[in-house]
């Protein structure tokens, strides 16, 4: 894997996906522009096609304004958190510089948005064999966003354990690696629960207008939202 | 490109036997099964496996005999000449199978139901590959996209081929009944026997990848079997009759939804025999 350990070569991806420790250990040593690009292309292009896929059931305009809005969420809740997550690696043990905590997150996205991209085709076919979501057939909803969250989760799952064994590595002791990816977790979720929040909406609604952002966008918050629900639910 | 066997028709030479009316018998050459159970031996392991694959008659000979030697050859940097023959086979067989489907109905079935079965089967392929690809890199294989759309093309040869044998048997049971839901459900269980002898090819091959784990594989062979099914859905009809080439938008709907919906209108299944005269009975 040496030799194009420093260009964009796509092959590098696969190394990430299988987690090879001696390449990846090393990679995290050299930073490399070109290799930092390409992290940043598979991101766009992995989260992109998925977000077209879950946004083109409600219009073919929503997909579009999803394939935007789903890698914005992914880079900036890295770009957003860099400076926090660098903090937080010394201070938990794991003696990390910015740029390298940096690395390690965007290569977690990489492989999840990977994963993300490999599924869109699968996620297309069920979106194009659903009955249109004007019909409001009782129970594709539901099922559709189930099948969404599960391969999200699914994606963000390996994508951390992939950065939890590299920080094991990295550290020499796997509880640090732990600590330092449990604290890396809870910010990115916060901020990324947000920017959801923010962007939304991304399957859309027959009921509401076809628009990039809600008006009411930056009223309210993810979390008071879910206050709410919970304090609905038992009212 | 590897070392290769300087007589290619010759077997190797098998272990000394006694000779004469008194000794065993001779041995039989190892079948394909051996491909697929027992311990990995190294592909390529055997002089035979190292010869090249040529034209598309050696390509269906190699899948059926000589899975090892398929997978051995997929490796090899040469090998789009035999992804070719195996796409080729895929689609030849699949065509001629779906003539026998559209025989059921006649008409312009004739044409559409073979389309759509190629189709619909290569297509189903191509949905599922980035994910198989996906899942043997976090299975920790090395495989090179190219190796594993040659593997794909493997099993859809094989599906395809052991659908052929099933063709004349369908096409008997399709002269001897006016059910949709029994001929649908006829080769419905065709294509799953053909379809586990296709994905024990592939799962073979997987297993010879480096791959740590084969959970991923069987996760993937769920998709696989899914999006097939639903294709089956989206390209109708394959078996029964309609004006409409593919169904409307409006008409969308998920695979077990229209199987709930062809057994409630189809009359065999709707009908009890008690209440419902046989049509050559009322003759």
């Amino acid at each position: 894997m040496t030799e194009h350990a420093s260009t964009m070569d796509v092959r590098q991806i696969g190394v990430l996906l299988r987690g090879e420790p001696e390449p990846i250990n090393r990679w995290m040593q050299d930073w490399s522009a070109a290799r930092t690009a390409l992290y940043v292309a598979v991101i766009v292009a992995g989260t992109g096609l998925y977000g077209a896929a879950m946004g083109c059931w409600r219009a073919p305009l929503q997909g579009l304004y999803v394939a935007i809005k789903f890698p914005m969420i992914i880079l900036l809740t890295t770009l957003g958190n860099g400076l926090l997550n660098g903090m937080l690696a010394p201070l938990l043990g794991l003696n990390l510089g910015f740029r390298q905590s940096f690395q390690a997150v965007l290569m977690s996205f990489t492989i999840a948005a990977a994963i993300l991209g490999s599924f869109s085709p699968l996620l297309y076919f069920l979106v194009w064999n659903a009955p249109p979501m004007t019909t409001q057939a009782s129970g594709v909803y539901p099922f559709i966003r189930l099948i969404n969250v599960a391969v999200i989760a699914f994606a963000g799952m390996v994508g951390n354990v992939r950065l939890g064994q590299l920080l094991g590595r990295l550290s020499g002791h796997p509880s640090v690696g732990r600590r330092v990816l449990f604290a890396w977790l809870t910010v990115n979720l916060f901020l990324g629960s947000q920017l959801s929040w923010i962007l939304r909406p991304f399957i859309g609604s027959p009921d509401l207008p076809l628009e990039f952002l809600r008006r009411n966008a930056f009223q309210g918050n993810f979390f008071e939202n879910v206050l709410e629900a919970i304090k609905h639910f038992f009212s | 490109m590897n070392e290769q066997n300087p007589n290619p028709s010759t077997p190797p030479e098998p272990p000394s036997r006694p000779s004469g009316a008194s000794g065993s018998p001779p041995r039989i050459p190892p079948a394909s099964w051996t491909a697929y159970s027992g311990a990995l031996e190294p592909l390529g392991a055997n002089p035979v496996e190292r010869t090249p694959i040529q034209g598309v008659i050696g390509a269906v000979e190699a899948i059926l005999r000589q899975p090892r030697r398929v997978m051995f050859q997929m490796k090899q940097p040469n090998a789009g000449g035999l992804i070719t023959s195996l796409l080729i086979i895929a689609v030849v067989c699949s065509l001629v199978y779906g003539v026998v489907v559209g025989n059921f109905s006649g008409a312009q079935q004739y044409w559409a139901a073979p389309l759509k079965i190629a189709c619909g089967l290569l297509i189903s392929a191509l949905l599922c590959l980035p994910s198989l690809y996906i899942f043997a890199c976090l299975s920790g294989s090395q495989a090179r996209l190219a190796e594993m759309f040659g593997l794909v093309a493997g099993l859809l040869a094989l599906l395809t081929v052991l659908l052929i044998g099933f063709a004349p048997v369908a096409w008997v049971f399709s002269q001897s009944t006016q059910s949709t839901v029994v001929m649908g459900s006829l080769h419905l269980a065709f294509w799953f026997v053909a379809a586990v002898f296709g994905l024990r090819f592939l799962h073979a091959a997987f297993c010879h990848l480096n791959a740590k784990s084969s959970g991923g594989f069987q996760v993937w062979v769920v998709i696989f079997l899914l999006v097939a099914l639903q294709m089956t859905t989206a390209l109708r009809p394959l078996i029964g009759k309609s004006d409409k080439f593919l169904p409307a938008a409006t008409e969308k709907k998920f695979f077990i939804q229209h199987w709930l919906d062809c057994f409630s209108t189809d009359p065999a299944w709707r009908e009890t025999p008690a209440t419902a005269p046989r049509q050559d009975a009322q003759k």
